[in-house]
């Protein structure tokens, strides 16, 4: 019965949980030991003025609630997703295509290597003389940032498809269309995964160094200019929340991959 | 076919109906590249007979299924079911693999379900049909269990209920036991014999084992030689229902004999060549 099926499932969730708990104190320490060397480094041979884990910490309760720190998080998170989002629909599209026809792969292939490859700093010039100073460079720089490595890792995923399934699919009659959707797209999704946390961390990249080049508002430009007016407590507040981003989307695409494809990672003893 | 049909379709197959033969196979042939795998087959499946189909290793038995089903072209003969030559796959044709094939991202009951939503079945007649042919193959309440959370045996009742989903007039069965343990193998003959008893196809049954194919077939083919032809159509004038108690029967341990003489020469033969 499915009773004798859920326990499989709850067991790993457990292990799972435990080494997480386990770790629990290992990975404070770890993370204690770094602001500790932090503050050390910074009393002894730094001027007043730059920051601390101290004078950081006693600046969140002021950034927080700080209008201008709110917008610009609002406008940043805002773009990122937008860009991701629109990165994600277009590069799995692009991706499943080059994957499955090798007509289009071979057309394509170096391409998207070459993009891959170039830094999305380069492009940033060109993309303020098309689109101006302003928001939508940013969106532009976004995906520029993303999308490739969506491209890259869904062809990799649906270029390696088992055969066995795509046999079952023509035995059972399916239309290449359904193919695509029932079976490609399913089994590439852990590399669409894969393609997609890269791409997260590089959208953020991109909307911070967008916002540093075009001076357009957002958790970016908050932090150049307050680092640039000697606010370097403040600037280090924006710095934090930046790194608890790419923290928070890696826990969030776990849980979601746990929750929504228990399928997924069965193997993984860990 | 409503539930009723099935009872009546289980109270008439008492014999092999050998005179409308379901499928064709004429003058078969197959090669990849300069390899030919196997040529001049000839065979044909009544509506309700299970043809078993052995060979050593390598013979091109899977080959040749997977050229009935329209999954792999042929080079020579035709191969017709009903009215239909077989260019690829049809309707009315579903296959058991031997790997399972099931989709690891779908559930039992989407895997049962697959072959109706690609044949363009409504909603309300899946939710109708899946249950039932879950429940026929023994997997009821793992409905919504992932193939990973189950036995291979299990796994390879949710492939046969996928086939049998279609209600199909030919299934292929490609060594659909081979990649599960002894007693699991033994349970799923069984169960495959009862479910043909309630709902008799034609059945080409491939498999490497000899027990097996005596077990199931009306009639076993034995491939032979490279490129392979049928060596020997053996007859299995063994009862129906066949059950437990037809292993015992000194006739099932004769048949056995002949079906392996006829193969082991055959087998030494190809074990020497993988040697050299």
């Amino acid at each position: 019965m499915s009773e004798t099926a859920i326990p499989a499932l709850a067991s790993t969730a457990r292990t799972t949980r435990t080494i997480a708990h386990g770790t629990l104190v290992p990975r404070l320490l770890a993370g204690l030991t770094i602001a500790l060397a932090w503050e050390i480094v910074v009393r002894a041979f730094a001027p007043a003025y730059v920051a601390k884990p101290t004078t950081v910490l006693t600046a969140i309760p002021r950034v927080v609630v700080d209008p201008a720190f709110l917008d610009a998080t609002a406008i940043t998170l805002t773009a990122v997703a937008e860009g991701l989002a629109a990165a994600l629909v277009a590069g799995t599209a692009i991706g499943l295509m080059m994957g499955r026809s090798l007509v289009i792969e071979r057309i394509l292939r170096h391409y998207i290597n070459g993009f891959y490859a170039m830094p999305m700093i380069i492009v940033l010039p060109l993309f303020s003389l098309w689109f101006g100073y302003s928001g939508a460079a940013r969106i532009a720089t976004i995906i520029f940032a993303a999308i490739f490595s969506i491209i890259v890792n869904v062809a990799d995923g649906a270029r390696s498809v088992p055969r066995e399934y795509l046999e079952v699919a023509r035995s059972f009659r399916s239309t290449p269309m359904r193919v695509m959707t029932d079976i490609v797209l399913p089994a590439a999704t852990p590399y669409l995964l894969a393609g997609f946390r890269l791409a997260a961390g590089r959208a953020l990249i991109g909307a911070v160094v967008s916002e540093f080049f075009l001076s357009v508002g957002g958790l970016g430009y908050f932090i150049l200019y307050n680092s640039r007016s000697y606010h370097h407590n403040e600037a280090f507040v924006g710095v934090l929340l930046l790194a608890a981003f790419g923290v928070g989307f890696e826990v969030l695409v776990q849980e979601a991959t746990r929750r929504f494809m228990p399928w997924y990672r069965r193997d993984e003893k860990s | 076919m409503t539930h009723q049909a099935v009872t009546r379709g289980g109270q008439t197959s008492l014999a092999p109906q050998h005179a409308t033969p379901r499928i064709r196979v004429k003058g078969l042939g197959k090669r990849y590249g300069a390899l030919e795998v196997f040529r001049n087959i000839d065979f044909e499946v009544g509506e309700r007979e299970i043809l078993a189909v052995v060979g050593p290793s390598g013979c091109g038995k899977t080959t040749l299924l997977r050229c009935v089903d329209g999954l792999l072209p042929h080079d020579a003969g035709e191969i017709w079911v009903g009215s239909e030559r077989i260019s690829e796959p049809i309707a009315g044709v579903a296959m058991v693999f031997q790997h399972f094939g099931l989709f690891p991202w779908k559930t039992v009951f989407e895997n049962v379900a697959y072959g109706l939503r690609m044949a363009g079945a409504s909603r309300s007649e899946i939710e109708r049909k899946v249950p039932d042919f879950i429940k026929m193959v023994g997997l009821a309440g793992f409905e919504q269990a992932y193939p990973y959370q189950m036995s291979g045996g299990m796994q390879q009742r949710c492939g046969l209920a996928r086939a049998l989903a279609l209600e199909p007039s030919v299934l292929l069965m490609d060594e659909p036991f081979a990649a599960v343990d002894a007693q699991t193998r033994e349970i799923l003959q069984f169960e495959l014999l009862r479910i043909w008893e309630q709902r008799p196809t034609a059945m080409i049954f491939v498999t490497h084992s000899i027990e097996e194919a005596v077990l199931l077939g009306h009639r076993v083919i034995v491939l032979k030689g490279r490129p392979s032809t049928i060596h020997e159509t053996i007859t299995i004038d063994l009862p129906h229902p066949r059950t437990r108690a037809t292993l015992r029967e000194p006739r099932f341990a004769e048949l056995r004999e002949r079906v392996w003489s006829t193969l082991m020469h055959e087998a030494r033969e190809a074990e020497f060549q993988l040697e050299r």
